[in-house]
Order: C-alpha cells, then structure tokens, then sequence
C-alpha cells in the first residue's frame, strides 16, 4: 500500500519535472528568434529580438554601437576598430576586407553587422550557411548614415539612444546649412586624400557632401570615385583651400605643403590656407561625419566664425 | 631486303637535303653511310628511323611501307641510337635499359620478368653489366654509348640504326663499339645501319658503303669498289692516298696534308 | 651481375604509402590548428566522437577548416603535377605550373572580373579561367610558326606574355584605389579560404580525372625525357602525348588558380624535391607530387594561418621560405 503511494506520488513528479523540464529546455534551446527584417540591400534576415553577442565586421559599425552605449553587446570587431578606444579591447575577426571565418565562429556570435562596401559577399554567405545572421548597411552619405544608426538602433533595442543621436546629428547639420545658406562665394576646394600619387574625391563619396554642405565647391567632382591629380592639374584648377587627410604623420604633412608652397600663384598658398586634418572624420560613414563637417566649415568660411567670435 | 630506298626527296622548308635517293640495304649487312659534312647523312638516317617523313619517293621497311607499320610495330622492328642523348635527368643504367623494352609493355611500362631477363641480357652483350645501378651521367662517354646500344638490342630489332656513334670515342672505345656491332650482326642477324664519319673504322668493318655528297647518292657498294681515290677525292674535296691496309684486303684512306703533295 | 631493382609496384606503394601518410598527419595539424586556438585534444577528441562534444568547434573544424584543407590539398596536388609534367614536356627544370601564360592570363581576367564588382564565385573565377585558356592559346599561336611542339619557342613565348600581362596587371592595380585593391592583392597571393564543401566538391571531380591522364601519360614522360626523336622511335605518338599533356595540365592549373589565385613556389620546388628523394622516374613521381605537393601546401597553409598574430599570410610566402632552404640543402645532401 504504501509502496503504491509512494510510486504514485513518484509518477506525479516526474510528470511535473519532465514538464518543467521541457518547457525550460524550450525557453533555453528555442533562441528568441522572433524577427524577421529587411536590411539595407533587400535582404532578408532573422535576426533575435535581443542580440547579446553582436560582432561587427568594420570600423564604423563598431563606433555606432559604442555611439548607442550598446558596446556590452559587442563581442568582437574588425581591425582598426579604434574608435572610442575602448574598442581596441575588442577581440580582433580580421579585417573588414579580409574577415577570419574561424575567429568570428568562435566567438558564437548571434548577429553580424556588415557594410556593403568591402565585406566580400562570399563571407557573408558563409556566415549565413553556419546559421549566423548577417545584417548588411550601406551607408553612403550623411542620410543614410542617419538611417544606418537608426536602423541599427533598432536591430539592437537601443531605439531611444538612436533616435537621441540621430536627432543631435540632424540639429547640428541644419545649423551648418543655415549659416552657409546666405554665403556669396563658394570657394574652390581641393580635398586631397592621396600624397603620392594626388588623389581626390568625387561625387559619390561621403566627403564630397560634406564640402558641398560646408558652403564649398569641391575641385575633384565628377563620376569617378577617387580621381587622380597630376600637380599641373591641380595648378590649372587653382584651389582657394586645399585640405590634406592621411593617416601620416606632421612630418609628411610639412613636407606635402611646402611641396605645394613652391608655387604661391595658387590661391591656397597666397591666402595659406593648407590645412592637414585628421582623416577618421571624413572617411568614415558614422557620426563623427557631423564633427568633420563642422571642421570643414570653420575652414571654408572662417569668416563666418570671427562674425560669431 | 631489310630497307628499300626509292627515289627519296626529302626537304629542310625549301631546302632540299636529299635527291631522289634509291638503294637498299640487304638483311644482315652490315651497311656504313659516309660522306663529308652536309651530305645528308644523318637526315637519311631520320627518314629510314621514320621520324622524318619524305617529301616524295618509297621508303620500305622489310618490305612494308612505312604508312603500314603502328607505332609499335616499327619500334619492334628498327631501333635508333641517336649521336648525342640529353642526360640532364638521372636515370639509372637499368632504368634507361628497360625503357627499350617500350615497345612490348603496356602504357605505364610496368617491367615483366621477361623484360628483365632481356635488358640483363643486353646489358652483359654489351659489357656495362657491372655498371647496372649508376646514374648515367656518372658514366664516361664510350660506357654511356653501349648502355644506349644495350637499349636499342631491347626493342629486339631487326634494324638496328646508329647515328654516328664513334664520334665523341677515344680510339680503345671506338674499336670496342664497331666489334660490338660486328658481333651482334653475326650472333643475331640484326642489320646494322651505321652513319660514319670516320672512313677507315668504316672499311674495316661494313660489308656494304654508301657515299653520300650534298643529298645526292655517290657510290654504292663494297669498300673496295667505293674507296677508290678518285671517288673520295671528288667527294671529300681534298687530296687523299689509299691504299691497302696491312691488316688485310681493306682499302686505307690517308688524307694528305698539304706539305707532303709535291713530293707524289 | 644484379639488376634486381625493386620492381616499379613495390616502389609505387611504398612512396605513395608514406606519402599519404604525411598527408594525412599535415591535414589533421590543419584541422587541429587555426585561429580561433581550440587545442589538438579537443579537436583529437573531436575526430574520434569522444568526450565532451562542442558545436562550434565542429563547425569550425568540418565547416570552415575542412574545406580549406580539402583545397590546399587538391590545389597543392595539381601545382606539383603541373610543374613535374611542364619541368619534362619543355626539358627545363625552371619550368613551373604557370609558366605557360597562366599566371599572366588568369590574374588579368580575375582583376577585370574584380573591378566590374562580380562574386569571387562563379564570376571571378570564370573570368579568371578565360583569361588563361585565352592566354595559353594566345601562346600556340604565337609559337606554331615554329613546329608547335618546338620546346623554346613555347617557353620563351609563355614567358614573354606573362611579363607583358604582369605589366598590364601593374597598370590595373595602379588605376584601383578602394577596397577591391584589397581584394585584388589578396587574390594575387594566393588566398585559400573563400571555399565551401560543395565548391571543393565539383574542383575534386575537375582534377581528379586528370590526374589519372597524367599518371597514365607517366611512361611516356620519361621516355620523352631522352630525347623526342628517341621516345618516338621507341613507339610514342610525341604530338599527341605532348598535346595532351600540356592540355590537361593547363586546364588543371587554371582551374586552381580560377578557386584560390595564384599561390607560387610550390610547382616549381616539390618536383624537385622530389625528384631529389625518390628519383626520376615519372610513375613514382606523379602519385608522389599529388599527395606530397598536397602535403605540402596543407602544411604550408597552416603555417601561414597560425604563425601571424592577426590575420594570415599569403600561402605563397611560406612554400617559398620553406621551400628554397630546404631545397638547398638537400641539394647539397645528395650531392656526396
């Protein structure tokens, strides 16, 4: 009799503790794969409804996580990440052009965050084939890089912070137009991104919009991307600011401009207006853009400023 | 008729190299080709061996034309041992033995008991036996000639073709070789086709000369109807004194420097 | 007298054996090491189905390390081969598996393929085969004035276009100034790891047809060694041998090279190194260059993954810093 109890009361236990047992076993096996979205290149993808372990696969992704204080969900990044400087702390996947399968599988990540430019599609592919989302951005100007961030704000439940940012963005850029909007002159500028061989920008890059916004004209525009400039050419076009980015040193940016003050007909040199800026606020697609444009407006139109001063 | 020749042209682009040759070679002779530089005589030795092919005329291996044997048959039938042979690559004696046993395996070459018997064979006929493991360019010029003899014996010919073999010989090897060549000729019946350039080794052994200038056929026959003074004078350009050898009934050439002449 | 050699079947297995079997060590050190560090016993104890089993370094180990393997191997395989039959058809022992244009013709084609912004598969690589069937072609041409089969008319024609397409490649990498500059400096290196297992699949069924053509063409490449007069009074058909050895061979080298670029040195110095081992003779050595080529370029590729602390070096640069040195000195070795 009570052996028969007891087996009872066992049985009851065992069906409870097998349900309890499944239905945690599905909350913790079943992932939160929820939802379903669109990324910037008409892909769709599934992706969790909280990704805890994000990698990102290049620099600028990186600085727009960290821009949203979602960096704890940040489980790896590309090289060069280096912006804040905490990401440097990041385990390393390679590099944006040439990503480390292994590194990034290792790291049992549950989202990827690539950019269209220079992540191979192949790898993306693969990541896809080992059941690992990919969600692809291109941002390609100041808008869609206001897209971008709210985009990825809401891929990683920082909605609110990515509408904070965007909107800081969008108010600094209007002042910028607002006092360029009444400028006489546009003056002639020449960007140059490139010390040997002279390289420009053109139409399609991010810096082309940021001198067009600045109030400037920009010397190198056209169809091609990153066209290059013989010293004869760059004299014919007869720039009022030449502005030099690179990621060289002060030693090399004297050197570059006194090649250029050999010949003082050019407005640039007249005036002295040669300027050397750091080239992490103008080649990359992420908020910081607003702070090269702001920087590009104190150069074009200083006298903006002093009126302000 | 082991070889029959007829009216053979044969061209280098628009050159001709030779002119409406006929001849045959009996089976079992042994059959010398001589005549100064440019005669053409290694180009007829290519064009019997079948690798070139004549512009016009008939060329007949044991009675059959070329066009009738496969590949493998005519390498049966006649083997060639070529002047010079590229010893970059380090074959062993045997390994280069055996691949005269080409023409009886199968595509990969895989060597039978038979094949081994044979190169054995070819390999101790022509005395470099002992030498069977070591590398070919290890050897000396007159060892390497009768390893590639012993390749050619191989392929089991009936024709057996050789592009002046003496050439690159010291006396003691050259003598060595054309005895090896006499004896193969009397223990097998092998006939033996030989190009020369030196005219007394030459008489001392053929049974049969052909005397070849600029392409065209000089003289044909045994060494004493074609070493006759007049006939290698007119072919050779130079002044020669032939006489009989003291050896025996063989005709002995003595080309004749220019100091001595006045004094005939 | 004793000529008793060890019979060509005996030989055979003995060097194809051990071989395989350093293969087949080189292949488990390239699954066992990578970058993501995971330890040989756990990838030991991953092999044999035992012990605690992680998902992720199964998926690392089959999924990405396996494939790439698989490649090295195969591409290993052919370059050797490929060296070891154009070092015999053209009778020069620098010959080496791109000599015929394909370097040349292939990168052209990958780099225009690159800069129209096609997918590494199938567009890049297409365009990277075109260009070198274009280029050997290209080549024939140039050089059947001369007897198709002229040894140094083939030579000097191959080396001739490639140093013209070299300059050409110059010019393009010189206009390209964004990220496919990157993609195409690395696909000049030589870059293993863009394969999946379906890919390596159908690159197995292109070569290892021709592997066999070419093991059965084995014969007559030592017979052609003496001498082409010889080999065809010996009883080979020389044109058709050497046309198709050169056809397929081309078509083997082109085909690697259209999967992963150009990886270099390997064709050139494992024939030689083999040759130094196990002798001349072309039926020990075809089998021996596809499984010692494929061991070598496995071990070299695992080197280059796992010796730089960030990314990886080109496969190309490790078989030449191994390669030459060792080379030497067993060149100097056998040379008592």
């Amino acid at each position: 009799m009570a052996f028969r109890i007891s087996h009872m009361l066992n049985y009851r236990f065992m069906v409870i503790f097998l349900l309890a047992a499944i239905s945690l076993g599905v909350f913790v096996v079943t992932p939160s794969f929820a939802r379903t979205v669109t990324d910037q290149l008409e892909r769709t993808v599934t992706v969790p409804d909280e990704p805890r372990r994000i990698v990102s696969l290049a620099p600028n992704i990186t600085e727009i996580i960290f821009a949203l204080g979602q960096e704890h969900r940040l489980m790896g990044a590309t090289r060069y990440s280096d912006f804040p400087p905490e990401a440097n702390k990041l385990p390393k996947v390679g590099s944006y052009v040439h990503l480390d399968l292994e590194k990034i599988v290792a790291l049992k990540p549950d989202l990827c965050i690539a950019i269209k430019d220079g992540n191979p599609i192949a790898v993306a592919k693969r990541l896809e084939s080992l059941k690992i989302p990919v969600y692809a951005v291109n941002p390609k100007n100041l808008e869609t890089i206001m897209q971008t961030v709210l985009e990825i704000g809401g891929l990683i439940n920082a909605e609110k912070e990515a509408d904070l940012l965007v909107q800081n963005m969008d108010l600094r850029i209007q002042k910028v137009k607002s006092l360029v909007s009444n400028v006489a002159h546009r003056p002639r500028v020449f960007f140059q991104i490139g010390v040997s061989p002279i390289v420009s920008v053109g139409t399609h890059t991010f810096i082309h919009g940021l001198i067009v916004l600045a109030g400037g004209t920009n010397l190198a525009e056209g169809s091609i991307g990153y066209p290059r400039f013989s010293r004869e050419q760059v004299l014919a076009l007869s720039p009022e600011v030449i502005i030099i980015t690179s990621m060289a040193r002060e030693a090399v940016f004297e050197q570059v401009k006194a090649e250029w003050n050999k010949w003082p007909d050019l407005p640039a040199v007249r005036n002295q207006r040669i300027f050397l800026e750091d080239s992490n606020f103008f080649d990359r697609p992420t908020p910081r853009l607003v702070d090269g444009l702001e920087l590009l407006v104190r150069l074009i139109h200083p006298e903006l400023f002093k009126e302000a001063e | 008729m082991a070889i029959d020749v007829k009216n053979l042209n044969f061209f280098y682009g628009n050159i001709p190299a030779l002119k409406d040759l006929s001849f045959s070679v009996t089976q079992g002779d042994f059959f010398i080709i001589i005549g100064p530089n440019g005669s053409g005589k290694t180009t007829l030795m290519k064009v019997m061996a079948g690798i070139f092919k004549p512009k016009t005329g008939r060329l007949k291996i044991l009675n059959r034309t070329l066009e009738n044997y496969t590949r493998k048959d005519l390498a049966q039938t006649m083997a060639f041992v070529p002047q010079m042979m590229p010893v970059d690559f380090p074959f062993s004696v045997i390994e280069v033995v055996l691949m005269g046993r080409s023409p009886y395996m199968g595509m990969l070459g895989i060597e039978q008991e038979t094949d081994l018997k044979i190169a054995e064979q070819a390999l101790a006929f022509t005395g470099v036996d002992h030498l069977a493991h070591r590398k070919l360019d290890q050897l000396s010029g007159g060892e390497q000639q009768r390893v590639f003899v012993a390749r050619a014996i191989c392929q089991e010919p009936e024709i057996i073709l050789l592009d002046e073999p003496t050439a690159s010989l010291d006396l003691a090897h050259q003598i060595r070789l054309m005895d090896l060549m006499e004896k193969l000729k009397n223990e097998t019946g092998i006939t033996v086709v030989m190009v020369s350039h030196d005219v007394n080794l030459a008489a001392m052994y053929c049974d049969r000369l052909l005397l070849l200038k600029n392409g065209e056929m000089v003289c044909l026959g045994p060494p004493d109807e074609v070493l006759t003074f007049q006939t290698l004078e007119a072919a050779y350009g130079c002044t020669l004194l032939v006489d009989e050898s003291p050896l025996g009934k063989v005709p002995r050439i003595t080309p004749v420097p220019h100091k001595y002449i006045h004094r005939e | 007298m004793n000529t008793e050699k060890p019979l060509l079947i005996k030989r055979l297995w003995v060097v194809s054996f051990s071989l395989l079997l350093v293969l087949l060590a080189a292949m488990f050190l390239g699954l066992s090491l990578g970058s993501s560090h995971s330890g040989i016993k756990a990838v030991f104890q991953n092999l044999l189905g035992i012990g605690p089993q992680d998902p992720m370094l199964d998926t690392i180990i089959w999924k990405i390390r396996f494939p790439r393997i698989l490649l090295a191997t195969l591409v290993g395989g052919t370059l050797s081969l490929g060296g070891l039959v154009f070092q015999a058809i053209l009778k020069n022992p620098l010959a080496e598996p791109y000599i015929l244009g394909i370097s040349g013709g292939s990168a052209i084609g990958a780099i225009i393929g690159i800069l129209m912004g096609l997918l590494r598969f199938p567009g890049v690589s297409l365009m990277a085969f075109s260009g070198s069937i274009g280029t050997l072609l290209l080549i024939l041409v140039m050089s059947s004035g001369h007897t198709i089969l002229k040894k140094d008319a083939l030579l000097l024609s191959g080396v001739m276009v490639n140093a013209f397409c070299g300059a050409v490649i110059m010019f393009l990498v010189s206009l390209t100034q964004d990220a496919r500059l990157h993609n195409i400096i690395f696909w000049l290196m030589g870059d293993l790891s863009m394969v999946d297992m379906p890919q390596v699949g159908i690159l197995a069924a292109m070569l290892l047809p021709c592997f066999f053509l070419v093991f059965w063409f084995s014969n007559s490449m030592n017979l052609l060694l003496m001498g082409k007069e010889m080999a065809q009074t010996m009883g080979i058909n020389v044109k058709a041998v050497t046309v198709t050895l050169l056809v397929a061979t081309s078509f083997m080298v082109s085909t690697t090279v259209s999967y992963c670029g150009l990886v270099g040195f390997v064709g050139l110095v494992v024939p030689h190194l083999l040759r130094l081992l196990f002798g001349p003779d072309h039926r020990v050595l075809v089998p021996a260059c596809v499984l010692g080529g494929g061991a070598y370029l496995v071990f070299c590729d695992v080197l280059a993954r796992t010796l730089p602390d960030q990314g990886e070096m080109p496969a190309g640069v490790i078989t030449a810093m191994i390669g030459a040195p060792l080379f030497i000195y067993l060149l100097k070795k056998t040379r008592r």
